[in-house]
């Protein structure tokens, strides 16, 4: 039966538009239960023996809730105990409408077995379909249509049931009128609370309620502590108007009554407004999109550098006049010259809230029930969240979802979402760093192994055909030890004209994962694999990383090669591509190779290849120093870890050998060869890599680190800094120009993924090239596959597909790809940072020779180098009073009572791992020499804690 | 315009025949063929009706649209007329062939109904001098077979008569930006009044006659004819002269009056049909195209 849809909806332009689509409602939709025998259904979803203990509903019951509870209260309908839950076509649109995350979750449990949730198409269905009535508003027409097939699966049941089990339908709704109407109609309804509060043997599941409107009328104080919102059709008005700007709202990591908004300007240009103090967050939560109005220029004031933490758990809602204090102090250190533009938050446009990890602070109060929820991120307020298994809770790590932020409340409502483990166990520190870090780490789907490749896996005769068959060369791999995904290897032979052939290998992947397919969508989402310490989270399944794609020793692979002659100064004469199959003769660690190149008695094949690579690799890195690339310095640590307990036992800094630099220099002329073969070739949608030269002001802080030592650093050009780095030398400080290189190294700015389309800026600063990309890394960074299949294309040894072509998608491809890395790369730091306080636990104190690596307001940061590790000293704490502190920005120098502070300033701290707040341990520094009074500490051979005032951050 | 060859003694035999009251199909001189109308025919248009007369037929869409007053009335809305000659009716109009025809036809109906007079231009106003209803009035000429003006005239009154023009609300912020809203519930619309929409009456000079509603056969034999559009009242709100020959005063002013005659006899049947089909509401069974 043919029916039509209409609606009229304003069309861009502001033209009004009436749209008409044809809804076809059919009689072959069936309910889905066990217990009917008159639907001809294939499979059942929903159970015969449909029980959970409740004591509103006894009987065997299937629940239909209605969208507002599928939309709030999505966490308890996610629990393993809800099950058996019919999800209306209805209900489904219209979630699907006002919220991707949830409709995305809802799917997700519709296609879980276990939970029993049963999609019904209600609105296709010749007895459920309702059109809209004359005066009837859509959501009236929704809720009617909810209505409707509840009716009609309670009819339905009863006809069917021939053994009389009893079994019912419940429709949940919160919605008074609904419930009314649904009750009128004779059908059994509660209210998802009601309905909750019954399950008996789940009492748990209460906290998973988020609050409803009803509910946070109990939180009420006189006092209302937050301007009102603007509702969103003044906001758009006034963007429009240009009365506010839209911007991402950033809170700061160190001060909570201080946050930036992003606001996108025009092409690249963007800018930044500064927002103080709580009235002005106005109840911004970090992500959110914001609309900020700004203030008068009078009224604007500076950064703060103070380092402001929220000490919720001690003060609530009453105690405003320190908060006030606190203001206040910010206000006062303003200074007058680096005022930045400041502003108000106004409004919300659009909330990014998602579940967020962190830990209970448990309410002094022994009987409530009401706690502060301390997230991990810092960035993030405190929220409170109503639970009666604080106890258990206790010491565990917690999601949180927030559910709203009432203007009268200090601290945004949630609820609890789920436990992911005991604090400070390294499986629940994982998780969390993992899912603060935003990285995919779910094991892979069943629809994504599905494109694995059967085993046992051969190449086949058209492979082999259509591919050049470089078995016989001496390929070898040099890694680290212990890698296993292995996708580059090397070889150097001498040709017949006396010139040298050089080819890099690199693994194939790209002949397995086929554009669009499920695995390939799984790694265009995760873009890279994560190496934190002890565990990889794979980009492709292992399979492929460890086995089919890696470029193990005597086994055939496929690859794809990048051979160049060159003479013997290293000049490239011919470039060529192919895809190839090779034989890999050795996987060799760096320090294998390096032994085998230094050994003069060795002389096989393979090690006169590395021989020959090696030499090579220097001219080259010689040339491409002599061209201005920069050599930068950070410290990289390395953990010896316990084969058995895997805790780390030994922490060292990675040491770099010749080979490593060998290797590095051939991928490095590999990329650049590859990024201008797929520019050539497709200059609209070529994915490349640049990093663009930092602003001037970026060096700002190296200047003054090294002019303070007498040094002068140039940064005109990437020659001229790596030109003064080179020379930078203070006699009797041989640790010096590591220091300066590792704070240029803070300077630069990020290397980003791009389209070529879209940007003409290609220039890599640190490498000096004027073109690049990543290539040589396809089992481990998704950009690499997308470049592979360009330049298959380009050799016309693979055919191409739309996406590939378009530079909308490429350019969007590369955002996800750039905030992966990004993402990767600081769940990596974090777990590092992880370790080490797992390091230091073991070790108890220890004391260290450091350098001031910066000077703030009120702490000096100290460099480790012997472990790599940074920390703060702090100068003033919260509940005595501080030593005289004054702070010159010019220098930059902290003068503490007598002593100056400076960058790069030898002192002697104690480490020690400071576990008094539990969910942010940390490394703590105290300072040994030079000795202030009432600052520095003792060389302790006791326990500093205890004489210490907590310096909680 | 579509025309058929008539022989000499078929002409002799139809001006004899309308000389004395008896037309070939059996009709008296002022007779319509059999009408039938269908409105609500098209789905995506606001309102839209289908006419077919005698073997004639018509399909006229009306889509609201949201468009700028004309300067000189800011506070009235506006008509937009095309007429499409699609060769389905008759191979003449393919490729360019029908738009000499189509050109002429919507500028006599901009003359017909263009007007306040015919329908209140200043209900279709959304906010004086910025924004207004713009009614789209698309004819597409299904099939010929004369008296194109009476059918069109009578498809585009019932068309107009089924158009339902979605509600807006003008809401304007303190700055005075005005933005236009939409009531989210199709049934809320806004409906014309047509019954001072004319309908146009062709009268063919035949011999020294003159007939109502001529077929192609009885076009072929007459050399002027009168296009009157005639209101319900009977008031005559458009004349306009069509053919290569002459008309003289006398049979010009009866030509009016007979028209203003049909006309009116026209209306009452018209709006009392227009009605009845309203009141059946959802329970209608359409006919549509195929029926």
């Amino acid at each position: 039966m043919l029916k039509s849809k209409t609606f009229v909806r304003k069309t861009r332009s502001g033209g009004v538009m009436k749209i008409v689509r044809e809804h076809y409602l059919r009689d072959d939709i069936w309910c889905g239960s066990e217990v009917c025998a008159e639907c001809k259904q294939e499979s059942t979803v929903l159970q015969r023996d449909a029980c959970i203990e409740s004591n509103l509903c006894s009987y065997p019951h299937y629940v239909i809730p209605d969208t507002n509870v599928v939309l709030h209260q999505i966490d308890v309908l996610e629990d393993p105990v809800i099950r058996n839950v019919i999800i209306l076509q209805t209900v489904l649109q219209e979630v699907r409408h006002r919220s991707a995350p949830v409709y995305k979750r809802l799917k997700d449990m519709i296609h879980e077995k276990e939970k029993f949730f049963y999609a019904f198409t209600n609105e296709h269905h010749r007895e459920t379909f309702i059109e809209r009535e004359p005066g009837e508003s859509a959501n009236d027409r929704n809720d009617r249509a909810i209505r409707v097939a509840a009716q009609w699966y309670s009819q339905h049941l009863k006809t069917s049931e021939s053994d009389a089990d009893g079994l019912k339908v419940v429709l949940l709704t919160n919605d008074q009128g609904n419930k009314q109407k649904a009750e009128e109609s004779g059908l059994l309804v509660y209210k998802c609370e009601e309905y909750i509060k019954s399950l008996i043997g789940n009492p748990e599941l209460v906290d998973r309620l988020a609050l409803s409107n009803d509910d946070k009328h109990d939180i009420t104080s006189s006092k209302v502590l937050f301007p009102e919102h603007l509702p969103l059709s003044r906001i758009q008005a006034g963007i429009k108007s240009g009365a506010f700007v839209q911007g991402t709202f950033r809170a700061s990591r160190d001060n909570y009554l201080e946050a930036t908004v992003f606001v996108q300007g025009d092409g690249e240009e963007s800018t930044e407004i500064l927002i103080q103090g709580l009235q002005n967050l106005n109840r911004a939560v970090y992500q959110d999109v914001v609309a900020v109005q700004l203030l008068p220029q009078n009224q604007w004031v500076a950064p703060s550098s103070v380092v402001l933490q929220d000490e919720g758990a001690a003060k609530d809602d009453n105690e405003e006049e320190k908060e006030e204090d606190e203001e206040k102090a910010l206000r006062i250190s303003a200074a007058e010259a680096a005022r930045k533009p400041t502003g108000k938050v106004v409004g919300i446009i659009k909330r990014n809230w998602r579940p967020f990890c962190g830990m209970l602070n448990i309410s002094q109060i022994k009987e409530s029930t009401r706690h502060l929820f301390t997230p991990a991120d810092r960035r993030i307020p405190r929220i409170r969240i109503e639970t009666r298994q604080a106890s258990t809770l206790a010491g565990q790590r917690i999601m949180v979802a927030i559910d709203g932020w009432p203007k009268h409340s200090r601290y945004p409502n949630g609820h609890f979402v789920r436990s992911l483990g005991n604090a400070g166990e390294k499986d629940t520190e994982q998780e969390v760093l993992l899912l603060e870090h935003d990285v995919p780490h779910q094991d892979f789907s069943q629809a994504v192994l599905s494109f694995l490749p059967k085993m046992p896996w051969t190449i086949t005769p058209e492979d082999m055909a259509r591919r050049e068959d470089l078995r016989n060369l001496t390929v070898c791999s040099v890694d680290p030890p212990g890698c296993t995904d292995i996708d580059d290897a090397l070889h150097c032979r001498e040709l017949n004209n006396g010139n040298l052939e050089v080819g890099v290998h690199i693994a194939d992947v790209s002949h397995f994962i086929r554009p669009g397919n499920a695995m390939d969508r799984e790694a265009a989402n995760r873009g890279t694999t994560v190496y934190l310490c002890g565990k990889r989270i794979d980009m492709v399944p292992e399979l492929l990383s460890s086995n089919l794609c890696s470029l193990r020793s005597n086994v055939e692979r496929l690859a794809f090669s990048c051979i160049w002659e060159m003479n013997h100064e290293a000049e490239i004469l011919k470039t060529r591509f192919t895809k190839s199959v090779i034989n890999s003769k050795a996987s060799l660690t760096y320090a294998e190779a390096q032994m085998r190149i230094d050994d003069t008695t060795k002389n096989d094949d393979i090690t006169k290849s590395l021989r020959g690579l090696n030499k090579l690799a220097k001219i080259l890195k010689r040339q491409r120093i002599q061209k201005g690339a920069l050599t930068l310095s950070s410290l990289e640590v390395r953990f010896h870890i316990d084969s058995e307990t895997h805790d780390p036992i030994d922490l060292q800094t990675k040491e770099l050998m010749e080979t490593n630099s060998m290797v590095e220099e051939f991928m490095l002329l590999a990329n650049i060869s590859v990024a201008q073969k797929i520019y050539d070739e497709f200059p609209d949608c070529a994915m490349l890599r640049k990093h663009p030269a930092p602003p001037p002001s970026n060096y700002d802080i190296l200047l003054k680190a090294a002019k303070s030592k007498g040094v002068e650093i140039h940064t005109d050009t990437a020659k001229a800094l790596a030109d003064s780095l080179d020379v930078a030398r203070v006699d009797g400080f041989p640790y010096f120009n590591t220091l300066l290189r590792i704070l240029a190294t803070r300077c630069m700015m990020q290397a980003v993924y791009f389209c070529s389309g879209m940007d003409s800026d290609f220039h890599h600063y640190g490498l000096a090239s004027p073109i690049y990309t990543h290539f040589t890394s396809p089992i481990r960074r998704y950009a690499d596959i997308i470049v592979h299949r360009l330049l298959a294309v380009a050799i016309a040894a693979d055919s191409t597909y739309p996406d590939l072509m378009d530079k909308q998608k490429q350019s969007a491809l590369a955002n996800n790809l750039n905030y992966r890395h990004k993402m990767s790369q600081y769940a990596q730091r974090a777990s590092v940072a992880f370790h080490t306080q797992l390091f230091f636990k073991s070790r108890g104190i220890l004391n260290e020779e450091g350098f001031v690596l910066f000077v703030r307001k009120n702490a000096i940061i100290v460099l480790i180098p012997k472990f790599g590790l940074e920390g703060t000293v702090f100068f003033d704490a919260k509940d005595k009073a501080g030593p005289k502190l004054v702070f010159d920005e010019e220098g930059p120098t902290l003068n503490v009572e007598q002593h100056t502070f400076r960058i790069f300033d030898k002192v002697k701290v104690t480490i020690s791992l400071d576990a008094s707040n539990i969910q942010h341990q940390k490394i703590r520094m105290s300072l040994i020499d030079p000795v202030i009074p009432g600052v520095s500490v003792p060389a302790p051979e006791v326990e500093p804690q205890a004489k210490k005032p907590k310096l909680d951050h | 315009m579509a025309t058929v060859q008539v022989s000499e003694a078929e002409k002799v035999y139809i001006l004899h025949g309308i000389r004395d009251d008896l037309r070939v199909d059996g009709r008296g001189c002022e007779d319509y063929r059999h009408m039938e109308i269908e409105t609500d025919v098209v789905s995506n248009t606001d309102g839209s009706a289908k006419v077919t007369l005698g073997h004639t037929a018509v399909l006229v869409g009306v889509k609201a649209d949201i468009g700028k007053p004309r300067p000189m009335v800011p506070n009235e809305g506006y008509f937009e007329f095309f007429v499409d000659c699609s060769a389905n009716a008759t191979p003449e109009f393919e490729g360019r062939g029908g738009e000499e025809l189509g050109t002429e036809l919507s500028n006599t109906l901009y003359k017909v109904f263009n007007n306040k007079h015919s329908v209140d231009l200043k209900s279709l106003c959304i906010s004086a001098g910025e924004h207004c209803w713009v009614l789209y009035v698309d004819v597409l000429l299904l099939q010929c077979d004369g008296n194109l003006y009476d059918a069109i005239s009578v498809a585009i009154k019932a068309a107009l008569f089924n158009t339902k023009i979605p509600r807006v609300h003008i809401s304007a912020d303190e700055e005075g930006v005005k933005e236009i809203e939409l009531s989210d519930d199709p049934y809320d619309c806004m409906r014309l009044n047509v019954e001072n929409v004319p309908c146009i009456v062709t009268l063919c000079k035949v011999g020294h006659r003159h007939v109502v509603d001529a077929t192609l056969q009885e076009k072929a034999c007459s050399v002027a004819s009168l296009i009157i559009s005639v209101t319900h009242k009977g008031t005559v709100t458009c004349t306009r002269k069509v053919g290569g020959g002459s008309l003289d005063p006398e049979s010009i002013f009866e030509m009016t009056e007979a028209g203003k005659r049909v006309g009116k006899a026209l209306h009452a049947p018209l709006m009392k049909l227009l009605q009845q089909e309203e009141s059946l509401g959802k329970t209608r069974q359409k006919v549509g195209f195929l029926g």
